[in-house]
C-alpha cells in the first residue's frame, strides 16, 4: 500500500477531487496548509502598509492507496492540478505498512 | 409474579418481560413519563425483591440500615437506559460492617440483570458533613426517596440531616450548581439552538429542567429550613410553559435510549426524522417534518432554558464575589425608564410599555449595556404583546430604533431576548422562516436564526480584537459609514432558506425586499443592503480560486463595485464563516479572506479611470436604472456620461446621477452649481462646474478656512469638463450646524474663491494661526508617497498617507496644480488621524512623464515637510 501526500494550488481542489472520484477513489483527507517551494512570495501594498506573503496558502490532499492504484491516481492529480506555471505543486509517495479500520478492525488493502 | 425464593433467571425474565412491556407500551403511545414512571417501579420492585432475598426478609428492616433511591431514581424518573443511583445508608460504622457482604451480593443481583448502579453507601453523619469536591452527592439528595429497610433512619435523613444541610450550605450548593451551569452551557456555546442537541445536556435539556428544580428547592429550604410543598417550587406561569416542556423532553429521551439501546442522548438528524415521523412529544396525530418537529423541540428547550437562567440569575447567592462586584457596576446605568439591579432590568413605571417607543428602548438598552431583562420585565412585555401585534412598529421609525440597536456591542444578546419573547418576528416577520430552523449540512453547529445572530456578535467581539489578523478587520469596520446596514443584511441573509426556494439566496433577496419596504429604507440603502445578501457567497467562492491571480481578483472587484461595499462584504464574509461553528473560520481562511480584500481594494483604487465610451454599450444596472428613472433624459444623460469613469457609476446612485446633470444644465445660469446636504455623519457638499486650475484644491482649501474637516471627497471629470467634486465633512465648530443662515454664506464664500472675488490665502492664513495654538497631535503619521505609473493607461496614480491635519488637502492639491498637473480622479479618505488620499493626475492629458514625476514627488514631500 502507498500512502500520497499532493501539495496543490487551492483552485485545484475540485478538479483534483473529480479526476480522482472518476478512477474510484472515494476517501481522501484534505487540509489546509501554507508554504512556498521555488515559487517567490507576493507582496501587497495597502494604505502605506507592506503585506508579505511568503508563505502560500495550498492544499494538502492524503490518501492511502492499493499499490495497483499508484500510477492511475499520480496521473489523475498531476494531470487536473497541472498549469504549467510555478506553484503547481508535488506529489510524494511513500510506503505504508498496515492499515486498520477502527471501527471492526479490518485490516491491509479490506480497510482502504 | 416473582417469589421471594425465585432465583435469579426468573428475576431476569421478570426484568426482560417487564421492560418489553414498557417499550411495546410507548411505542404505541409515545408517552414518555408513563414509561420512566414504570421503569422506576419495576426497577424498585426488583431492588425489593434482592433486598428481602440477600438482606432483611421483611421490607421494612433491619433496624438501623436503609435503602434510598437518589438522583432520577429518587424522582421515579428511570429512562431506559439511566444509572440507578442507590444509597445504602446507616446508623453507624459497626451496621455498615455487619452488613457488608449482603450489600455486596446485593449489587451484585443488580449487575447480573445488567443494571447499571451507581451505589453509595454512608453513615447518617456522613451525609451531614458537606464535602465541596463531591456536591453531585448533596445535590443527589435532593431527590431522596425510601425504599427498604429501616423507615426511622430514613426520617432522621429525610426530616432532619438534608434541610439542616441545606440551609447551612445553601450558598455554597447554589453557587457551586450556578458555575456548573454555566460551565456547561458555555461547552454548548451558551445557545440552545444546536442542529444536533443533546437532549440531556445542551441549554434547555433535562438537565436544565434538574438544575432549575434544585435552585428553587434549595432556595426555599435556605428560607424554610425546611422541605416546602412541591407545588409552590416554581411560579404558577413559569409552571405553565414548564411541566408540557418537561413531559416532550422526557418522551425524546425514551425515545432516544429505546432507539440506541443505550444511554445516549444526541437527537441526531436521523433520530430527528424519526421522531417527526412519530410525532413524538406531539398528542396531535398528524405527521410532522423533521424542521418543524424541531422548532417544537427548540421552544420547549427555550422554555426550559429561559427557567432555569431566571433562576440562576436571580439567585445573588449563586454569584462571586468578582461577579457580583461587576454586576453592581452594572446597577450605575440606570436611567429614568429603567433600573438595573444585580445585572437584571427593572422598569420604573410598569405601564410605561404601552409605548412602543419605551420598548423598543428597552432593548436598546440592553444591547448597549449588556445587561438581562428581569423575569417582572418579561412578564410585562409579554402582557402587551397582543396590543403590539395589532398595529406595530413599522417604517422608518422601527428602522430608526432596529439601526440603532444593531450596532451596539451588546446587540446579539438583545435581538436573542427579543427573539425569546417573540418580539424579534413581530416586529419584523420576515425572521418566521427561519425560526429555529434546522438546516442540515456537514458545516453548521446552531439552527438558521442563531447563525445570524452568531454572525452578528462575531462582528461586534472584533471590538476587542484578540488577534493581529482580528485587529485588520476591526480597522474596516470601525471606517464603515453604514455599519448597520451590515448588521442588518447578516440578520436577513439566510431567511431564504426557510422558504420554497432552489437557492437560498434567492429566497433571502426576496424576503428581504419585503423587509426593507417595510422599514422604508432609503433606496441607496436597500441597494447596500440586496447586495450583501445577493453577493454573500461571492467571497468565499472566490477563496477557492487563486487568489493571487490578477483576473481572479479584477472579476472579483468588478462584481462588487465599490471600496465600501467591499469593506462590508469582506467583514460579511468573516462574519458568516464565524458563525458556522467555532472551529469554521481557521487561521489559514482568516488570512486568505484578508489578502482578496486587500488585492480587491487596491484594484478598485487603481483602475477607477477606466471611462466609459459612448459608443461602448455598457452593460451596467446603474444605466438601465437611469433610462427607466429618466426616459426622457436619454440622450443628455449619454452626453453627461460621456468620459466619467466607471467608478464614477458605482459611486452615486441613480437619483444623484440625474441630479449632477441637473446642476451640470444649470452652468449656463451660474458657473457654479453647489449643493449642500446634511447627512447622518457628516456634511456632504457636491460642486458641479467646469474644469479650471487649481480647482480641487481651492475648494479643499475654502473648506479649511472655514474650520470644517474633509473625511472623503471624490473627484470626477466627463469628456467636455465638466467636474463633479464632492466633499465629506464635519463641521468642527458646529458652525452649519448651528446656523441655517450660515448655509447660504458658506456656498456663496465657495463660490467667490473660485470665480476669483475673495482671496484664499488670507482666509487660510488667518485659520491656520488659531490651528497652531492647539500643538502637536497624539500619534505621528509617517508621510509617504508612493506613484504608479503602470497600474493606469490614461494616468499616473499618486498615493499619500500623511498625518491629517487642517489644509492638508489644499497644500497637496494646490502642489500638484502648481506643477501642472490635471486632477483627473481624486480619492480621499481618513482613518482616524491618517489621511490616505489616491490622485490620478495627467498632464497634457497624458500620464507624467518620469522626470515630472520625480519633481512633483520632491515638491510635494517638501510642502508636506513645510506643513500648513
Amino acid at each position: 500500500m502507498t500512502k500520497v501526500e499532493a501539495i496543490i494550488q487551492v483552485s485545484k481542489l475540485d478538479g483534483v477531487k473529480t479526476a480522482l472520484h472518476e478512477i474510484g477513489i472515494e476517501g481522501m483527507t484534505v487540509l489546509e496548509a501554507r508554504g512556498h517551494g521555488r515559487q517567490k512570495g507576493h507582496t501587497e501594498f495597502y494604505r502605506g502598509r507592506e503585506y508579505t506573503v511568503d508563505l502560500i496558502p495550498k492544499i494538502k490532499l492524503e490518501m492511502v492507496i492499493a499499490d495497483t492504484m499508484v500510477e492511475k491516481v499520480v496521473q489523475a492529480i498531476s494531470t487536473a492540478a497541472r498549469s504549467g506555471k510555478i506553484g503547481d505543486g508535488k506529489i510524494f509517495l511513500s510506503r505504508v505498512d498496515e492499515i486498520i479500520r477502527i471501527r471492526n478492525d479490518e485490516r491491509g488493502e479490506d480497510a482502504l | 409474579m416473582t417469589t421471594a425464593g425465585s432465583s435469579s433467571s426468573e428475576l431476569r425474565d421478570l426484568y426482560t418481560e417487564e421492560s418489553a412491556r414498557i417499550r411495546e407500551q410507548f411505542a404505541g403511545t409515545g408517552n414518555g413519563c408513563a414509561a420512566i414512571t414504570q421503569r422506576s417501579a419495576l426497577v424498585e420492585k426488583i431492588a425489593l425483591h434482592l433486598w428481602k432475598e440477600t438482606i432483611f426478609p421483611e421490607e421494612r428492616g433491619p433496624r438501623n440500615f436503609t435503602l434510598v433511591a437518589l438522583g432520577g431514581f429518587g424522582r421515579s424518573w428511570l429512562f431506559p437506559h439511566s444509572d440507578i443511583d442507590l444509597l445504602f445508608l446507616h446508623a453507624d460504622r459497626e451496621t455498615e460492617q455487619t452488613f457488608k457482604d449482603q450489600t455486596r451480593s446485593f449489587s451484585q443481583g443488580l449487575w447480573d440483570l445488567r443494571l447499571k448502579v451507581s451505589p453509595a453507601t454512608r453513615i447518617l453523619q456522613e451525609c451531614d458533613r458537606f464535602d465541596p469536591t463531591n456536591v453531585e452527592f448533596a445535590i443527589s439528595l435532593l431527590d431522596c426517596r425510601y425504599l427498604a429497610g429501616d423507615p426511622e433512619l430514613f426520617a432522621r435523613l429525610h426530616d432532619k440531616v438534608i434541610p439542616k444541610l441545606m440551609t447551612r450550605e445553601a450558598e455554597s450548593l447554589l453557587q457551586r450548581l450556578a458555575e456548573v451551569t454555566r460551565s456547561r452551557h458555555e461547552k454548548f456555546g451558551n445557545t440552545i439552538f444546536h442542529l444536533e442537541p443533546n437532549v440531556k445536556d445542551t441549554p434547555g435539556g433535562l438537565r436544565d429542567c434538574n438544575v432549575a428544580l434544585w435552585l428553587s428547592l434549595l432556595s426555599s429550604m435556605d428560607k424554610l429550613h425546611d422541605w416546602p410543598d412541591p407545588k409552590s417550587l416554581l411560579s404558577t406561569s413559569a409552571r405553565k410553559q414548564f411541566e408540557p416542556a418537561l413531559d416532550f423532553l422526557m418522551s425524546v429521551r425514551c425515545f432516544l435510549h429505546f432507539r440506541y439501546g443505550r444511554d445516549d442522548n444526541l437527537l441526531s438528524w436521523e433520530a430527528q426524522e424519526e421522531a417527526a415521523k412519530r410525532g413524538i412529544g406531539v398528542y396531535e396525530a398528524k405527521e410532522l417534518s423533521a424542521a418543524n418537529w424541531m422548532r417544537i423541540y427548540f421552544s420547549h428547550a427555550r422554555s426550559i432554558h429561559r427557567t432555569a437562567t431566571q433562576l440562576l440569575e436571580e439567585i445573588p447567592a449563586a454569584w462571586s464575589s468578582l461577579s457580583r462586584h461587576f454586576h453592581n457596576l452594572r446597577a450605575r446605568v440606570s436611567d429614568a425608564d429603567f433600573s438595573v439591579v444585580d445585572g437584571l432590568v427593572f422598569l420604573r413605571q410598569s405601564s410605561a410599555l404601552q409605548d412602543p417607543e419605551v420598548l423598543l428602548r428597552l432593548f436598546h438598552f440592553v444591547a448597549h449595556h449588556d445587561v438581562r431583562l428581569s423575569t417582572t420585565t418579561e412578564y410585562k412585555i409579554e402582557q402587551v404583546l397582543p396590543s403590539l401585534a395589532a398595529t406595530p412598529p413599522k417604517g422608518a421609525e422601527l428602522w430608526l430604533y432596529m439601526g440603532e440597536i444593531l450596532t451596539q456591542p451588546h446587540a446579539a444578546q438583545a435581538l436573542r431576548a427579543m427573539h425569546s419573547l417573540r418580539l424579534l418576528t413581530l416586529l419584523l416577520p420576515e425572521l418566521k422562516t427561519i425560526d429555529a430552523l434546522v438546516v442540515r449540512d456537514f458545516y453548521h453547529r446552531f439552527t438558521v436564526d442563531e447563525h445570524s445572530f452568531l454572525a452578528i456578535e462575531s462582528l461586534h467581539w472584533l471590538r476587542q480584537p484578540r488577534s493581529e489578523w482580528e485587529k485588520q478587520y476591526a480597522e474596516i469596520l470601525n471606517e464603515l459609514e453604514q455599519p448597520e446596514l451590515l448588521y442588518l443584511s447578516l440578520l436577513l441573509h439566510d431567511t431564504g432558506k426557510g422558504a420554497s426556494f432552489e437557492n437560498h439566496v434567492e429566497g433571502s433577496l426576496a424576503i428581504a425586499e419585503q423587509c426593507l419596504e417595510r422599514l422604508d429604507l432609503e433606496s441607496s440603502e436597500r441597494e447596500t443592503v440586496l447586495f450583501l445578501i445577493a453577493n454573500h457567497l461571492e467571497m468565499s467562492a472566490a477563496l477557492r480560486r487563486d487568489i493571487f491571480d490578477s483576473a481572479t481578483v479584477a472579476a472579483f472587484a468588478e462584481r462588487v463595485g465599490t471600496p465600501e461595499r467591499l469593506k462590508m462584504l469582506c467583514l460579511f464574509t468573516y462574519a458568516d464563516i464565524k458563525a458556522v461553528n467555532p472551529d469554521a473560520l481557521t487561521p489559514w481562511k482568516a488570512e486568505n479572506v484578508w489578502q482578496l480584500y486587500i488585492a480587491a481594494a487596491n484594484q478598485l483604487n487603481r483602475n477607477v479611470d477606466q471611462r466609459l465610451h459612448p459608443d461602448v454599450d455598457v452593460d451596467d444596472e446603474k444605466i438601465a436604472q437611469l433610462r427607466t428613472l429618466a426616459p426622457a433624459a436619454g440622450k443628455r444623460v449619454k452626453g453627461f456620461l460621456e468620459g466619467l469613469p466607471q467608478r464614477y457609476l458605482r459611486t452615486y446612485p441613480a437619483n444623484e446621477v440625474l441630479h449632477h446633470l441637473e446642476m451640470a444644465e444649470s452652468l449656463g445660469k451660474h458657473p457654479i452649481q453647489l449643493d449642500l446636504t446634511r447627512g447622518r455623519h457628516w456634511f456632504e457638499l457636491t460642486l458641479v462646474t467646469n474644469d479650471r486650475p487649481f480647482l480641487f484644491g481651492k475648494v479643499a482649501g475654502t473648506l479649511a478656512a472655514w474650520g470644517m474637516n474633509i473625511v472623503k471627497a471624490t473627484a470626477f471629470s466627463n469628456q467636455a469638463g465638466t467636474v463633479v467634486d464632492t466633499f465629506y465633512f464635519t463641521d468642527r465648530f458646529r458652525t452649519l450646524e448651528l446656523n441655517l443662515s450660515e448655509w447660504e454664506r458658506f456656498k456663496r464664500g465657495i463660490s467667490e474663491v473660485l470665480i476669483g472675488e475673495t482671496d484664499l490665502e488670507r482666509m487660510l492664513k488667518s485659520r491656520m494661526q488659531a490651528e497652531e495654538k492647539k500643538g502637536t497631535p497624539k500619534l505621528k503619521i509617517k508621510t509617504s508617497i508612493h506613484s504608479d505609473n503602470l497600474c493606469s493607461s490614461n494616468s499616473t496614480l499618486v498615493q499619500v498617507v500623511a498625518q491629517d491635519r487642517p489644509g492638508l488637502l489644499h497644500t497637496v492639491a494646490s502642489c500638484f496644480s502648481h506643477h501642472k498637473c490635471n486632477i483627473e480622479i481624486a480619492l480621499i479618505d481618513t482613518e482616524g488621524q491618517m489621511a490616505i488620499d489616491v490622485f490620478y493626475l495627467t498632464a497634457n492629458r497624458r500620464k507624467l512623464a518620469p522626470e515630472h514625476l520625480k519633481q512633483v514627488e520632491a515638491a510635494l514631500r517638501e510642502a508636506l515637510q513645510a506643513g500648513p
